[in-house]
């Protein structure tokens, strides 16, 4: 019963985290630049940035509710 | 009234292919909760080598394998952390010796 321990966890699924929608959001930014911005910048510094913030958002979520069990649903057939 | 149709039909295909991406994206749990994001990177780091070893395999190239580092942020850190905290705490104490010890030498000098 390690809430230290805890706590290393949350940081490094906050950081796994914020890689997958950095990329994600980097990715989605590139595919709207070619496709309907005629290739310029500005849709992937968008796409990274909301990435960030979406990453950022769940991260404080996840600091800041210290009793919520993080589990998964097995249906029972 | 050709170029008209022709652009929305144009316009159409990119929404459609805009929208598929925002899907995949969406349906692999990439812009879900922060549980589902860490998982998604899991999944990624295991399938992701064995797909890129079986497509060099399928083109014949060779790429050099990437150099093991054995580098541990979280154990460099806490290390760290360790070392200023006992630094911090003894301070006082070495200050008072290294202080007493200086003056020492100060008067020997002097005498």
């Amino acid at each position: 019963m390690a809430s230290e321990g805890d706590l290393g966890r949350k940081w490094d699924r906050c950081l796994a985290d914020s890689a997958v929608k950095l990329g994600a959001g980097f990715g989605l930014g590139i595919v709207f630049s070619v496709i309907f911005f005629k290739r310029r910048t500005w849709p992937i510094a968008f796409g990274s940035g909301m990435g960030l913030g979406m990453a950022y958002s769940n991260c404080q979520h996840d600091f800041q509710s210290p009793y919520l069990l993080h589990g998964k649903f097995v249906k029972v057939s | 009234l050709n170029c008209s149709a022709f652009d929305s039909f144009r316009f159409m295909i990119k929404g459609g292919l805009a929208g598929a991406a925002v899907y995949v994206a969406y349906d692999q749990g990439l812009l879900g909760s922060g549980t589902e994001g860490a998982e998604a990177l899991k999944k990624a780091q295991e399938t992701l080598p064995p797909a890129i070893q079986e497509w060099t395999n399928y083109l014949g190239w060779e790429i050099p394998t990437p150099p093991k580092i054995d580098f541990s942020i979280s154990n460099y850190w806490n290390k760290g952390v360790h070392k200023v905290m006992s630094a911090l705490s003894v301070a006082p104490t070495r200050a008072c010796e290294y202080t007493v010890e200086g003056w020492k030498y100060v008067k020997d000098l002097v005498k």
